[in-house]
């Protein structure tokens, strides 16, 4: 199940990306060789002859959005720098320019990380007064972005899930974990064993009040409740060995069994999960401790009403083991 | 509602703060070796952490991608018209989903959603909450009938998801009610 989610993510982002990246080369999205019409006005005449000029580039919001087929507007104006050599000019915008939706994704796309200045080529350069230019400005191509994206994506997910999310969470976690298992070694489990067990008794009618099985039980779903996870597995796994001694049919699960199974989806956690803790933060688990509490008991009591309903539709009952076997000891004496 | 808040505020805290202070005072009551108690348990913290790092690197890179290719978004537009007559945003569905599957994947969707809507959000309150008051249902029932080879477990997979579900969508009421 979980093998085909996971795959089933990695191919739906396969097939989203490639989807998308053809549309834009269908739509042509982003222009690759056009060149969008700009005016370009020099900060000062005098720098007029200069190789590298400080300017503004004006982009009219009409131009810019039939050139792109957008609704997005540009800035009023620009400032970048103008490099001029003999044969060819280029336009370089600062790092910080905050640039309307294809531009963005355009200077994302061709720029490294570390240098997110947006290179334009600048063609049909036109002077029309000392300080004011026309021209068109041809960024570089932008092709099957979404591809490199989806990669990248993954690379840095990866990369972060070690770095900024699990890492951070060892300190907390060896913390409470520490703190937890004091109470453990303490007895804590124990004590509580004591108040769980008179409520234990009624949902398994099965299980005879004084079986090992009982006392394994009433130790697994107090770990639960106190979040002690590392002690609630073993007796869980040990309770379940107990109940199979009392099962009549080995292959088939007794509706103690199921119980047991039902309360452990959701059992009420008393103490705030330390998972929580150490993702969420301390403050922000102590405002969600209430409704955890809530849910939790919420879930547990309709894990028991669900165990015990289903136990009675006549398609369980016909499978359940000490029923199937008492019926034959019935078809036993009738036959003698 | 908001008496309401502040007293759960104050009673959380003391849960908390008697947890932390009580348990080793207690264990010096009781005699253990407390400070032992304390690094052996911490041990394992370590180990657990260290143990689900490639379940979460999985599950958060299938994730990124998921987002970074626009699937996502499609899905939770998609699923959003149909979500709205029961008043469940869309954005909690991936941990919906994940939580009986997975317990190391769903916490890879929790900081997922932590760094796409941030720790106030609602959003992921509803995560975090659906994470800490549901189980790995899948994975307990596997374990243990497993461990007894019991093979026909009639209806516990139906129970186990009832109980499932109840926590997750009550968790999901009981954000918005307390906290939108």
């Amino acid at each position: 199940m979980l093998n085909y989610i996971w795959a089933g993510l990695i191919v739906c982002s396969l097939v989203f990306a490639l989807t998308r990246d053809v549309n834009d080369m269908r739509r042509d999205t982003y222009r690759n060789g056009a060149a969008l019409p700009v005016k370009i006005t020099l900060d000062s005449p005098a720098d007029a002859e200069k190789p590298s000029q400080a300017v503004h580039v004006v982009i009219d919001p009409a131009a810019y959005r039939s050139f792109y087929h957008v609704d997005d507007t540009p800035a009023e104006s620009y400032p970048a720098t103008l490099t001029k050599t003999s044969h060819h000019a280029e336009l370089r915008f600062p790092a910080d320019a905050t640039f309307p939706k294809p531009l963005a994704r355009i200077r994302d796309s061709t720029t490294p990380d570390d240098d997110r200045r947006l290179a334009a080529e600048v063609l049909m350069l036109n002077k029309i007064d000392p300080t004011t230019m026309t021209a068109g400005l041809k960024f570089a191509p932008v092709r099957f972005q979404t591809m490199a994206d989806i990669a990248n994506a993954a690379m840095i997910a990866a990369k972060d899930g070690v770095m900024k999310v699990a890492l951070p969470l060892i300190g907390v976690m060896a913390f409470w974990l520490g703190i937890t298992r004091i109470g453990e070694r303490a007895g804590l489990i124990a004590m509580f064993t004591k108040l769980v067990r008179p409520i234990l008794r009624p949902l398994f009618p099965e299980v005879p009040p004084n079986h090992p099985a009982m006392g394994f039980m009433a130790l697994n779903l107090t770990a639960n409740i106190l979040g002690m996870g590392n002690a609630a597995t073993p007796t869980g796994l040990k309770a379940m060995e107990e109940l199979q001694t009392l099962n009549p049919k080995k292959d088939t699960a007794t509706n103690a069994m199921v119980m047991l199974l039902a309360m452990h989806a959701s059992s009420i956690q008393l103490l705030p999960p330390a998972m929580v803790i150490a993702v969420m933060g301390l403050r922000a688990t102590n405002e969600l401790l209430m409704p955890i509490w809530l849910a939790s008991a919420f879930g547990l009591m309709m894990g028991i009403i669900a165990a015990k309903v289903f136990g009675l539709l006549p398609g369980y009952q016909r499978t359940d083991p000490n029923r199937v076997q008492a019926g034959a000891e019935v078809q036993l004496t009738e036959g003698q | 509602m908001e008496t309401i808040r502040a007293v759960v505020q104050v009673l959380s805290t003391v849960v908390i703060v008697a947890v932390i202070v009580g348990f080793p005072f207690y264990g010096i009551l009781k005699r253990v070796p407390v400070y032992e108690a304390f690094v052996e348990g911490g041990k394992e913290g370590f180990q657990i952490v260290i143990r689900i790092i490639p379940y979460m690197v999985g599950i958060l890179a299938a994730m990124a991608m998921f987002r970074a290719s626009g699937a996502m978004d499609f899905l939770i537009e998609g699923l959003r018209p149909l979500l709205r007559i029961v008043a469940i945003p869309p954005e909690i569905i991936p941990m919906a989903i994940t939580r009986p599957l997975t317990s190391a994947g769903s916490i890879g969707v929790l900081s997922d959603m932590i760094k796409t809507y941030g720790t106030s959000s609602t959003f992921v309150k509803m995560a975090a909450v659906i994470f800490g008051s549901s189980e790995t249902t899948f994975y307990v029932i596997a374990v243990y009938f497993g461990s007894v080879n019991v093979t026909k477990v009639r209806h516990a997979v139906a129970a186990g998801l009832v109980a499932e579900g109840a926590a997750i969508i009550s968790s999901i009421y009981l954000v918005k009610f307390m906290y939108s």
